[in-house]
């Protein structure tokens, strides 16, 4: 099986190719009721969108949450 | 008028939380209760999978009547806390939004160029726009200029603990707007919050001094009220200072008299 590398949240990812948004969300073990904005190279992907939203090599993720803060 | 206006919407608390520096996801959910709150202030943050408990949209969309209100902590530009503005309204959906550009991580002061680029920007796209300030009234009259639904000077340094060291630049500012002014950092009591609303304040943003109180939950319920005392004791009229005594009992001469 062929992959490709992404930045995920700041560290080197091996994900396989033609992945999508949702395919990494499993991957990473968001839970499916959690609420996280992911943001593909500067662009929001909304939930809509992540199954057809295909990673591509060296795309940088970034899968957010909330935590505390004042 | 009874209650906080911001934006479109109303809250009948005036006292907003922030959730950091918890001891433990519980203990902050039990003080946001018994604050009585209805805006707490959120942080966005990498997911982490093992550090779940991290993740508060779940447990605080449990809570009855809360409002989130994502803060652009980490921003160190305008741009920088419109991308986080952006991602934190496609998560939250909320159109609140505390602007807080804090370059410098020793004083945390905020910049007060950035912000008013942001708040510029974020207020004609249509969010609550919610800044953190450094106490100047003539940067707070600005930013109510480009649309924003409050100002938030700081008390003193956030998490400093030094109530309100910018006492008078906060009356300066309460006086000249036309927006809520909101205590934002720094205070350590609930008399600093009583006598910040006593002053003109519409609310106070408090989160150290709850968050690590011995008991930060009791400690919420205590700025409830305070916060509460102070805005009732401001309506009610506060009696001006005199310069000499002025006495309360008759001063009659009759016991001089009788002797």
């Amino acid at each position: 099986m062929s992959t490709i590398s992404i930045i995920l949240n700041g560290e080197c990812k091996e994900i396989p190719a033609s992945a999508s948004v949702a395919d990494l969300l499993v991957v990473t073990e968001v839970v499916e009721s959690q609420k996280v904005a992911v943001v593909v190279n500067e662009h929001i992907v909304r939930p809509d969108k992540r199954n057809s939203f295909i990673l591509q090599d060296q795309d940088q993720v970034e899968i957010l949450v909330f935590a505390g803060g004042g | 008028m009874n209650s906080l206006r911001l934006g479109s919407y109303s809250f009948s608390s005036r006292l907003i939380l922030g959730t950091g520096k918890f001891s433990s996801t519980r203990v902050m959910l039990e003080a946001v209760r018994a604050s009585g709150t209805q805006l707490v202030t959120v942080a966005l943050r990498r997911f982490n999978r093992n550090q779940a408990e991290d993740d508060l949209f779940g447990p605080l969309s449990e809570i009855r009547g809360i409002t989130l209100m994502p803060n652009t902590s980490g921003a160190a530009t305008a741009r920088e806390a419109i991308k986080a503005a952006h991602i934190s309204r496609e998560l939250s959906g909320s159109p609140f939004i505390k602007v807080e550009i804090h370059p410098n991580p020793h004083h945390l002061m905020p910049d007060p160029i950035e912000t008013y680029e942001a708040c510029k920007v974020l207020a004609a796209e249509g969010f609550i726009v919610m800044p953190y300030i450094p106490a100047d009234p003539v940067l707070a009259k600005r930013l109510e200029d480009v649309g924003c639904s409050s100002v938030m000077p700081l008390g003193s340094a956030i998490g400093s603990g030094q109530g309100l060291a910018n006492a008078e630049m906060v009356r300066l500012i309460v006086r000249e707007s036309t927006v809520p002014v909101i205590v934002d950092a720094g205070l350590r009591s609930p008399s600093e919050a009583c006598a910040a609303m006593e002053m003109g304040c519409e609310a106070v943003l408090v989160n150290s001094a709850i968050a690590v109180a011995r008991y930060p939950v009791a400690m919420a319920g205590a700025f409830a009220k305070a916060v509460e005392a102070g805005f009732e004791a401001r309506n009610a009229g506060i009696m001006p200072r005199s310069g000499s005594a002025v006495a309360t009992s008759p001063l009659t001469s009759f016991l001089g008299a009788a002797s």
